[in-house]
Formats: structure tokens, sequence, C-alpha cells
């Protein structure tokens, strides 16, 4: 079957053949995959008839990848090698993922780029190559039952996401082998599934997306008018949704049954399960009977409701932050569009229906919603719809501006501008003879640069010497279709030009990329190998690193001579095997210095002196 | 497909040169000309119909944001009428607009420890936009009457402002946060 479609991508289909397009919902929790087939949209179910594919990604021993359900079983057991919610970490840099890093059990490493790396079994991972094995297996799914190849595909993303995220999960498609006809924010896909462009009594009206997932929650305000949509504001709390319903039921069963010792990780997990349980009996039932170790009982819908209030509260309060960033009144909403699983519950239907004034659109599955209005777009995008008046502007999620005196930032592009923009402000030198100037972007609302995220710092170099204030620089953002940012700075007062393009820092570089490409379609097998012996000589150079550093710090308080000369054998051992092309040679070398500094990582944390031992190195010895 | 870019933006929308916007004639050009020129009617097309269209529809969205919002409309029309404008260094020298801003500041500062800061902050955010509105109509006159330099210290003022509306809205963010 494969032999006979050997064609290049985007080349199967003759021009007046509908082309084959997907629209995919890269989820924190599940991704799904449609398409428009005979004029119907529809998510793409596997061969087991499952739609929602988990975002879970587990390598395994022998090299081999796997998505999905299979991965997320081994969730709690293969911890190190097993990723979910890569959503959270895509576009983020090593210092951000430290604040989220409490809630995750990765190992994190710092690679020679920005971008983070987890470490697993097959080497180091990021995020975005994380995601691009879960687009992979969509398109290979839509491909399967398609029966062809696509001409591209339309990715959804947060409408919040910022520069940085969206060029992640560009780079992730591109990964995965997809023609990215278009990244689309989530809201906005919702709206289009349910065919709001297409209604002329909501024409020039303004529709809220509620979007209350397993994980987060997201409410966005779009305006729409003759088939043109606009996002008019967006607000959200990335750490709550569903899973916070589950735990405050857990919290009630384990205060049920009223144990004195402090439960354990399997009480815990049968607690949650259990509260998952009760939350989804309760969608449709008044009262559910619920059991935890030796205790039996009921949990009502008002009890549960009485348990779940204060979160949905917190929810109507970003709707209520939206609406004013809207600039409009709630009686201008002329619809509410339900996404996400989480809003099958029903207090939260009950309660944004109060809050907004009128019953909320729940006909569509709304875990699917968002990839059903991604595929009709990637229908339009592909050509498949000449007559199709449809067309989605986007606006910036966030201000864009530089950092000026004092260590304020002066804002170019403010939030919520319709993309693609450009935008110059002139800046002048502050010194006599200054000939470099440095530009830093940043992004967010507040007036501080240490509030706001820096998206990119780089100089502007050759201004003419001048006395201070006389050059003219002229510095141009420009953000296209797809939020995607680039800031471009020249002198012009005397006719020189000087010009610097950035990129987001916590992006790929294209070279990055294409390596990364290159190294996947080598030889699997010999590709693992590599990235083992790969992996395990940077190990070796970080134990023996740690190790340098340990000794330098307290070797003469903590360790005798003949102590220190051991270590520094083992040490030797390592660093003569680490040259060679033996991954398994370089691992047991590491085991053999481990083993050895046994003692003395023992030592040095009963004379409490471990902080001297920075951050993961103290956990490389550890284990 | 192609569009004037030395036109102005108000030709742009076939909108008449002045401070007073026809909002929804603007919207309704606007959304005319995306529909024709966005890069998604050229998602399958060549990267350079999409490059070009990439370009139009900066143009279009520059023209756009510049034209809705107050301040930026009343600089561009004084742009237009040859008033040049130094980001980094034009201040406005009114010592008494200057005394009244940080009589505001100090107001914001103290609206958290009102009895209702939501009322207050409301009050406060009141007096801003009737100042605003205000400076405005002392704009339009200048304008008609040719007085380019008190118009640009008008533009320089609604900058303050601008900045003021802008803490306002973060501290009422604030506000908010603390009372959920």
């Amino acid at each position: 079957m494969a032999l006979l479609q050997i064609s290049e991508p985007g080349m199967s289909t003759a021009p007046h053949e509908h082309r084959l397009a997907v629209g995919i919902d890269l989820g924190t929790t599940n991704s799904l995959v449609a398409a428009v087939r005979s004029g119907e949209a529809s998510t793409l179910p596997d061969e087991q008839g499952r739609h929602l594919l988990p975002s879970v990604v587990r390598y395994m021993d022998d090299g081999s990848i796997i998505v999905g359900d299979k991965a997320k079983a081994a969730l709690g057991l293969d911890i190190h090698n097993t990723i979910a919610s890569a959503k959270r970490l895509l576009g983020r840099a090593v210092n951000e993922i430290k604040t989220l890093g409490g809630q995750l059990p990765y190992r994190f490493v710092e690679g020679d780029s920005a971008v983070p790396q987890i470490k697993t079994r097959s080497g180091n991972v990021t995020a975005i190559e994380v995601s691009a094995e879960i687009l992979r297996a969509l398109k290979d799914r839509a491909e399967e039952s398609l029966g062809g190849e696509l001409t591209g595909a339309v990715i959804t993303v947060p409408a919040y996401f910022d520069d940085a995220q969206r060029q992640a999960t560009k780079d992730a498609a591109r990964l995965a082998g997809l023609n990215v006809f278009r990244l689309l924010n989530e809201p906005t896909a919702a709206a289009v599934a349910y065919g709001l462009d297409q209604k002329a009594e909501v024409d020039n009206q303004v529709i809220a997306i509620y979007d209350l997932g397993g994980g987060t929650f997201d409410v966005s305000l779009l305006r729409l008018n003759k088939g043109v949509f606009e996002v008019m504001s967006t607000g959200g709390d990335s750490a709550l949704g569903g899973d916070d319903f589950d735990h405050v039921i857990a919290e009630w069963l384990l205060k049920s049954i009223d144990q004195q010792a402090e439960p354990d990780a399997q009480l815990l997990r049968d607690a949650m399960i259990e509260a998952r349980r009760a939350k989804e009996a309760l969608t449709d039932a008044s009262e559910v009977s619920v059991s935890l170790a030796d205790w039996q009982g009921n949990l009502t819908l008002d009890q549960f409701n009485t348990l779940i209030e204060p979160l949905v509260k917190k929810t109507l309060m970003a709707c209520r932050r939206a609406v004013r960033d809207a600039g409009v009144e709630k009686e201008e909403i002329a619809e509410v569009v339900m996404v996400g699983g989480s809003t099958r519950v029903p207090l939260v239907r009950q309660r944004v229906g109060e809050f907004f004034e009128r019953p909320p659109l729940v006909d569509i599955d709304p875990d699917k919603v968002v990839a059903i209005g991604a595929s009709i777009q990637a229908d339009v995008l592909a050509g498949n719809k000449p007559d199709s008046e449809m067309l989605l502007l986007d606006v910036t999620p966030l201000s864009l501006g530089l950092e000026t005196y004092g260590g304020l930032v002066e804002k170019v592009i403010s939030r919520n501008t319709t993309i693609p923009i450009v935008r110059a402000q002139e800046f002048t030198t502050f010194k006599d003879h200054q000939t470099a100037m440095t530009i830093h972007v940043l992004q967010g609302e507040r007036e501080t640069v240490e509030e706001n995220r820096s998206l990119a710092k780089f100089a502007l170099r050759g201004i003419p010497p001048m006395v201070a204030g006389a050059a003219r620089i002229k510095v141009t953002f420009q953000v296209d279709a797809d939020g995607l940012l680039s800031v471009m700075a020249e002198e012009e007062s005397t006719g020189v030009r000087a010009a610097v393009e950035v990129k987001p820092s916590y992006g790929l570089s294209d070279g990055e990329i294409e390596s990364m490409i290159r190294a996947s379609m080598e030889n699997a097998k010999a590709d693992v190998e590599q990235r083992r012996l790969r992996e395990q000589q940077v190990e070796a150079d970080r134990s023996m690193q740690a190790l340098d550093a340990a000794m330098a710090a307290d070797a003469d308080q903590l360790l005798t001579a003949e102590e220190k000369q051991t270590l520094l054998v083992a040490r030797a051992a390592l660093a003569e095997a680490r040259n060679s092309d033996d991954a398994e040679a370089v691992k047991a070398a590491i085991r053999q210095l481990e083993h050895t500094a046994e003692f003395y990582v023992a030592r040095r944390m009963d004379s409490n002196i471990q902080t001297a031992m920075s951050g993961h190195n103290i956990t490389e010895f550890e284990r | 497909m192609s569009i004037d870019f030395k036109q102005n933006y108000f030709q742009l929308f076939g909108l008449p040169v002045q401070y007073e916007l026809d909002k929804s004639k603007l919207a309704s050009a606007f959304r005319e000309l995306q529909a024709k020129h966005h890069p998604d009617r050229f998602a399958s097309g060549t990267d350079e119909q999409r490059r070009i269209a990439q370009q139009i529809t900066s143009f279009i969205n520059t023209a756009q944001d510049t034209l809705k919002q107050p301040r930026l409309r009343a600089r561009y029309l004084l742009e237009l009428a040859g008033v040049d404008f130094d980001d980094e260094r034009d201040t406005t020298s009114d010592m008494a607009f200057l005394m009244a801003q940080m009589e505001r500041r100090e107001a914001l500062e103290q609206v958290s420890q009102a009895d209702d800061p939501f009322d207050a902050i409301d009050a406060l955010s009141k007096s801003v936009r009737a100042e605003q509105s205000g400076l405005e109509l002392d704009f339009v006159e200048d304008l008609d009457a040719g007085n380019l330099d008190d118009a640009k210290q008008i533009v320089l003022k609604l900058k303050f402002f601008e900045r003021l509306m802008g803490e306002i809205k973060q501290l009422e963010e604030k506000l908010e946060d603390d009372a959920s």
C-alpha cells in the first residue's frame, strides 16, 4: 500500500480534486484531528474507535516511541520517560519551567540553546519534539483514514499563546512533517464549528467562548462581522480545570473516611479515581453512591455543587474581566459557546448561563468542537471552497514593547491589535559618540521590565558617532498573520543603515529544526544508539563537573587524602570511558563514580552544606 | 492584487481627513479590505503572493489601529500637517497640567485605602475620561484654527492620560484579584 503512494507532499492530488486538509486541536490533556468529508466536519477516530488521543508520549527501552492511551497508562509507572502536558512547556525557558517544576516529575537539563530539555532513556527531548510526536500520530491517523497525503493543517492554539509559544507550535508541526496553513485561536475555532460566522442574526455581535478543560480555563470574547472574526479579549486561569473538581471531591472523600494516619499514595490515587467517577456520574444524576477503602456513602449533586462553587466563581471573575477588557456590556453578547469536557458539569452550565444571561451553546461535543472548527477552516484554506467568505482575523494577545530608561517598558504594539501589523518607534542615543544600543524586546502589560516577559535582546551596532540625542534609531516591530514577531532596528538620521532581525528566544532555529528532521529520518536504530552515547557523554561531563565543583568547595574539610585519591581514580576512569564510543562503557563508568562518591555525598548532606552543590548536580549524585 | 501605499490612512478607508471619526464606516471599510487582501486568501498560493498580502494587510491594520485610537489619530493628523514628533524627548511643559497629573497619581495610590475601592477607582477613571474628552474638543479647535503647536501639546498630554488609564486598569485588576 505504501509503495503505491509515492508522491511529494502536496502534489498527490490533481488540481480539481478535493485537497486533503485537517484541523488539529493540540491540547494539554487530549488532542484530536478532524476533517471535512462530503461537506461534513467530524473528528477522526483511531482503529479502536477512540477520537481523543491523550497528549502523552512515552519513550521506550528499545528506542521506539508510544503516543496516546498506552503511554498514558504508564504515567504513574515510568514517570521519567512518559511525558504529559508538554503543551505547558512549549515555548518556555528553563527558568520559567522551574516555577512550574513543582508539579512536573521530569528531569530537566539545560541544553545549548534556550530550549529546555527533558532527560529520557532515549535521550534528551524538548517539548517541541514531544508535541511533534503527538502531531505525527494524528497526521498518520488522518492519512490512514482519509486515504492520502495531507496538503496542510490548521492547528489550534490558546488565544493567549505568546510569540514563543506559537513559534514552538509551528516548529513542532514542521518536525512532524505537517504543512501549517495557519495557527488558529481555539475560541475562534469553536465559534466556527457552530457556524456562527454564517448566522445573519449574530452578525456584528459579540460571542463569548467559555473553555474549561482538564487543567486550564480560558475565556475569550470575539466579535464577528460578515465572516470576519476579531478576538476582542482573552482571559482565564492556566491552573484551573476539571481536575480541580476531582481534587475537591477527593478531599471530601478522604475527610469522610476519617482516617487518622496520613493517606498513602494508593489511597490518594483511589480517591482521585473515585472522585472522577462521581463527578462524571453527577452530570445526569442527582446523587451517586461512592466508596473509598472500607467507607461507603453518597454524594448528592447539591453537595458536589457546594464543593465546586468557589472554583466556578473564579472562572466567572475571569469572564467579568474579559467582558470589561473587550469594552462591551454583557447585553451585547449574542452567544456563549461551551468548550472543554468540564463544561458538561451542570453547575458550570447553570452559572455561565446566569452570568451571561443566556443559555450557552452545548450541542457539539465540547471535547471535539475546537478540532471541528479548525477542520472547517483548513478546508477553506486548502482551496476546497473558493466561494467561502470566511476570514479569521486575529489580534496580539499581549502588548509588545521595548525597554527604556530606568527599566521601564514603552509599548510599541498594544494588546488586542489586529495582526499582521507593523509599528515603528523612534529612539535616540543618550551619550555623546555612542555607537551601539541595546534593544530589549518585551511582552506583557506591566510597566517595569522585570514584570514582563523578555522575548529578545540584541545590539544595534555601527551607529555613527554623534552628540547625544542626535541619532534617530527607528525600531520596527512586525507581527505576521500567525502572531510571530520580528524586530528590526535602524539608524536613520544620517542615512546609515544597520538592521537586525530577531527571532523569539525560545523557539528553535531553522538549523536546529533541520538537523532534528534529518536526525529523525536517519536509520532509527543507529540514531538511538548515537543519541544514547551522546546522552551518556553529556551525563559523564556533568558528573565530573559536579564532583569537581564539590571537591573544590569542601574536599579539604570532608575527605582524607586517601579518599580523595579514590575519587580521583574513579573520575579518571570515567574521563577515559567518556571518549570511547561505547555508551554502555560510559554508563558503567558513571555508575562506578557515583557509587564511589556515595559516602562523600552523604557526608556533604550531613554537614549541611548541600546548598554548595547547585541544582540538578546534586540529584545526579543522589541517584 | 495591490494597493497604493502612498495614500494616507483616511484615504485608504475612504474617510474624510478629520479628527471626528465614523467608526462604523471605518469598521466596514476595514473588513472589506481585509477580506480582499488577507494572507489567508493566498494560503495555497505562492510565497510571493503571501508576502505581498502580508505587506498589504500590515498596512491596513496599522492604518486602522492608528485611526481607531484617539491619541494616535490626533498625532497622525498633525503629522499629515507637517508637525514633527520626537517620541523620546517631546513632553509637555504645562506645569499646571503636570501638577494636576501628580495629584491624580496620589489619588490613585490612595484608592486601596478607600472604604469602597471600586467606587473610588470608578470615580477617578470617570474624571480622567471627562478631562480627556475636554482635551479632544480643544484639539479639534486648535487643529481647525491652525494652532499646530498647541494641538501638539494636547497630543502629548493625551499620552499622560493614556498611561494613567493603563495604571487605573491594572489597579482595578489587582483589586479584583484580591477580592476573588
